[in-house]
């Protein structure tokens, strides 16, 4: 012990700045010695009646400071000779009178993902909604969500399967709603996560869609269309063209919808998929129908897969990313209609960017057959029937349905005489070209026929075949 | 300098997301006089600085009047969809198992909207928090009834008081406690200086367990909401005190050992374990036989359709020709077609093999046609091309069936796998018999992909084989 007295401490005192104090007085009852009494002068600047404390009896007890609802009302007084502590009240920064916050989360830097080369391997005879999950593994993905629902419930299974395997994760949601919001999270912490669901299943995730796109949070959708409206069948349709391109929840909404055809392309999509949703922070669809999802067929493995890394503007539950907010809201009009703005022109720049499509046969065309999903493997063996009648047909297969790849369409119009859209809907993938055409100023196009079935039923390569015969300038 | 800090927590030193603080709304709650919210806050904040976890954590916030616990929580924040913020929670808690994860929610959001996303999160029974604020009415939407609105209590959407007609007030806490997941639940209150500290206690007890890794920590806090009870800040304290708590009884509901049934986990990136797991283990090169694209049946592309019943194994052997006929070099796809029962109902594939690429993959009008019954030959029979192979299971079908100017095989599939010891092997039975009716394949094609198949199951592969050689005796004797 030396020999300097220590001087006892004393408690701090609780102290009040009364612009912070709104007057609900849980403090005057919580104090036992009677310091804290009703106000009975307005503030100023708050328009409220801030207690009026008298601290000559104050035993330091800190009752009154835990009953004060705000976190910068009632506080234990700094030490004696703070300034600004006595005298008139100036509003201002808390920190002049406390110090500086030990907080200040630093500034976040990305981590970049990793690209691991694959060896060669055979190819893989699989099905559809697997070679999906086989993509979404090897893209990075190790966090998936589901609620079954035929026909894509292949996609979760194979996922509940492998994913334990690698360490990674498959829940079963309580239903598609709480799907998307444990994709919200998922998503917001930085890390790529999928989900495979159909069609009334994609119906209920609309507004985790919207919140998602509004928070710019990334996260892949696999909807394997089938039959509508209302329960419908399980049997394949395009029915949710238009709820994908047009109808994804409330407000300013878009996101990229790739249409792959064949198993090979259930991977590469799901792969390209999660490299767009990182690339713009909006979520990406894979539009699929239940004769793809379920259709096996031989699927070539990429040359590399993927290890993600955590980008800067992540909510990860680390110092790094502490300072992030993960939210879709915006108070004042100005800053929604600016959010908005940016927003639209992500949409903007996936319009010019990201455009997708498959020509077939399209150089010489005159009839030109428009089909995407399973539809366009009918419509291609359309075109080669048609080719061995010596009709000059080609087939325009749309890759990205949103952005409607116009760009690719445009320079074939010239030679085209008939355009036959076959779809298994009641015209959806024909609007969407039609509001391209619009959109790029295209007045001047060939006259537009259609093949559409419904319910299940797919478009036959026969009646595809009639359609196109049937037409006036085709018939020898 | 750090008693100076007591009671701030891990609040922001200035709000800058409350109106880009300025003013006094850098330093003051967006909330109404007397209301419960700000203390809830203030523990919560108090409890996550106390533990040293502020640097790990996730708050997600609601929507309702404390929606904006992002403007005030100095962590990591994100805002959910109405009554969606537990599942939002459990996808931050599974991003990064060693996050701090918080649900603040009030009673509109979790007992209302969000009575799925709770009830499911708390029975997953994985570590995150919840504080659930129950202050018996909507506040931001001005004062509607909510789940916990007492009985007979005026609000604009009861104006004549609740009735019974709307059911009782729900005891989330209860009815938390009641499940299996969560280790601790306790309903907490504000309106005087001890329950204040059982509620700190019990909010920083919740946010303990999580970050012991024990498990789901549940605080529903009884909190006082003056504006729309229309009462002073005091009386409404009072209000709480007489009329919530006989409603909502004080205390821990359920303090239980926890499972330990959460480990955190670090996902594999490994390429070699990756490989072995989407190849599943066959990455080898498959042998060929194959010397020439079968174009006596088609000159590019072979359409096959199988019909049958569930569990006649149409699909398994349709998958077997596809897998054989990629083997061989050739495009080959496989789309089965069933009605919605797994068993009994109709079971139908089409299968495509290609020199180059099949186009479409659907069999209207097959070359070869497997008919594992009679409905399905009668309905696909009359399909087949002209000059196309039929082959069916006589010992199903009645008669001997002809079609013009097609092949037909009647070969007794069930009989024969039945003779073998096992009706399963039927399939395998028509697959000899596909493979000696239409030379589509060698022999030694089927049965390496039959193999490939069974790889796990090794002990049947003679049986299989035994099936296959007995299908293709069938058809040439």
């Amino acid at each position: 012990m030396n020999q300097k007295t220590t001087k006892v401490k004393e408690k701090p005192k609780p102290f009040l700045l009364p612009a912070y104090c709104k007057g609900c007085g849980r403090c005057i009852a919580a104090c036992v010695k009677g310091c804290i009494t009703p106000g009975s002068k307005i503030n100023p600047h708050t328009g409220l009646v801030p207690v009026d404390l008298n601290l000559e009896a104050c035993t330091s007890c800190g009752l009154c400071v835990i009953a004060c609802p705000e976190p910068y009302g009632l506080r234990l007084a700094p030490s004696e000779g703070t300034e600004g502590v006595q005298g008139d009240f100036v509003l201002e920064d808390p920190a002049k009178l406390f110090g500086p916050r030990a907080s200040g989360a630093p500034k976040p830097e990305p981590i970049p993902d990793q690209v691991i080369p694959l060896p060669e391997c055979e190819p893989l005879v699989t099905k559809g909604t697997y070679a999906s999950a086989i993509g979404a593994i090897l893209a990075g993905c190790r966090h998936v969500y589901g609620y079954p629902i035929t026909p894509s419930t292949e996609g979760a299974e194979l996922m509940a399967k492998y994913q334990p395997l690698l360490d990674g994760v498959f829940f079963q949601a309580v239903s598609e709603v709480a799907t998307v919001n444990f994709m919200y999270g998922t998503g917001g912490a930085g890390l790529p996560c999928i989900t495979y669901t159909s069609s009334p299943g994609f119906s209920l995730m609309l507004e985790g869609i919207s919140y998602m796109i509004g928070s710019e949070v990334p996260a892949v959708f696999v909807n394997v269309m089938r039959g509508g409206p209302g329960l419908g069948n399980i049997a394949p349709e395009q029915a949710d063209i238009k709820l994908m391109c047009r109808g994804l929840g409330h407000g300013n909404t878009h996101c990229i919808v790739l249409a792959p055809s064949t198993p090979q392309e259930m991977l590469d999509l799901t792969m390209k998929a999660f490299e767009l949703t990182f690339k713009y922070r909006n979520p990406v669809l894979i539009a699929a129908d239940g004769y793809l999802g379920q259709m096996t067929g031989m699927v070539r493995m990429p040359k590399s897969m993927r290890k993600p890394g955590i980008p800067d503007w992540a909510v990860y539950g680390d110092r790094s990313h502490r300072g992030n907010l993960i939210c879709s809201i915006c108070l004042s009009e100005v800053d929604l209609e600016k959010h908005n703005q940016r927003i639209c022109a992500k949409y903007e720049a996936m319009r010019k960017n990201e455009q997708l499509a498959d020509l077939y046969q399209c150089e010489d065309a005159e009839i030109l057959l428009v089909a995407s999903n399973t539809p366009s493997r009918m419509a291609k063996g359309a075109v080669a029937a048609l080719r061995s009648q010596w009709v000059k047909a080609g087939l325009f297969r749309p890759m990205t349905l949103w952005p409607f790849p116009v760009d690719y369409l445009k320079p074939l119009l010239k030679k085209i005489k008939h355009i036959v859209v076959v779809e298994a809907s009641a015209g959806q993938l024909e609007d969407e070209m039609r509001l391209a055409f619009s959109k790029a100023d295209i007045r001047d196009y060939p006259p537009i026929h259609h093949v559409q079935r419904m319910g299940g039923v797919l478009p036959q390569q026969s009646e595809i075949v009639d359609k196109v015969l049937s037409l006036r300038e085709v018939r020898p | 300098m750090t008693e100076h800090r007591a009671g701030m927590g891990s609040f922001y030193g200035k709000f800058e997301r409350h109106a880009g603080g300025a003013g006094i709304k850098g330093n003051s709650t967006h909330y109404c006089p007397g209301c419960g919210h700000g203390l809830a806050h203030k523990y919560l904040a108090e409890a996550i600085a106390e533990l040293g976890v502020q640097d790990r954590t996730v708050a997600v916030s609601p929507v309702g009047c404390s929606v904006f616990l992002y403007y005030y929580m100095d962590v990591g924040n994100t805002q959910a969809a109405h009554g969606r913020a537990p599942a939002v929670a459990l996808g931050h808690k599974l991003a990064n198992p060693e996050s701090i994860v918080v649900s603040y929610q009030g009673d509109g959001d979790l007992a209302s909207i969000g009575l799925a996303e709770i009830v499911s999160t708390a029975q997953a029974g994985i570590p995150v928090t919840v504080i659930f604020i129950n202050n018996a009415i909507y506040g931001m939407t001005g004062g509607q009834m909510a789940p916990t609105t007492l009985m007979g209590m005026k609000t604009t959407t009861s104006p004549h008081g609740r009735s019974p007609m709307t059911g009782q007030p729900m005891k989330v806490a209860e009815l938390m406690a009641g499940l299996d997941g969560p280790i601790y639940v306790e309903r907490v209150a504000l309106f005087n200086a001890k329950e204040r500290m059982r509620a700190k206690a019990a909010i920083k007890k919740a946010v303990s367990l999580q970050v012991e890794g024990k498990g789901f920590g549940f605080v529903e806090v009884l909190a006082e909401c003056p504006t729309h009870l229309k009462l002073s800040p005091l009386d409404s304290i009072k209000w709480v005190q007489e009329k919530m708590l006989p409603v909502f009884p004080l205390g821990v509901k359920k303090d239980a050992q926890p499972a330990g049934g959460f480990k955190t986990f670090t996902p594999s990136f490994d390429q070699k374990k990756v490989t072995e797991i989407v190849t599943g283990g066959h990455s080898g090169k498959a042998p060929t036989f194959s010397r020439k694209f079968p174009d006596h049946i088609a000159p590019k592309d072979v359409a096959l359709k199988l019909a049958g019943s569930g569990g006649d194994g149409a699909q398994t052997a349709a998958l077997l020709i596809t897998r054989a006929g990629i083997n061989e070099g050739y495009d080959a796809t496989h789309i089965p077609s069933y009605g919605p029962e797994s068993r009994g109902g109709t079971s139908y594939a089409d299968v495509h093999i290609a020199d180059g690429e099949v186009l479409s993959p659907a069999s209207p009008a097959p070359h070869v046609l497997v008919a594992f019954n009679q409905p399905s030959l009668e309905k696909f029979g009359p399909t087949v091309q002209p000059g196309g192979t039929i082959i069916y299971d006589s010992s199903v079908v009645v008669g001997r069936p002809t079609f013009e100017g097609k092949k037909v095989y009647g070969v007794p599939f069930a009989q024969i796998a039945k003779d073998l010891g096992k009706l399963v092997v039927k399939n395998i039975v028509a697959l000899g018999a596909l493979q000696a009716a239409t030379d589509i394949l060698p022999k030694d094609s089927f049965l390496a992909a039959v193999r490939m198949e069974l790889r796990s199951k090794a002990a049947l592969i003679p049986l299989n084989e035994k099936a296959f050689e007995a299908g293709v005796k069938a058809v040439k004797s």
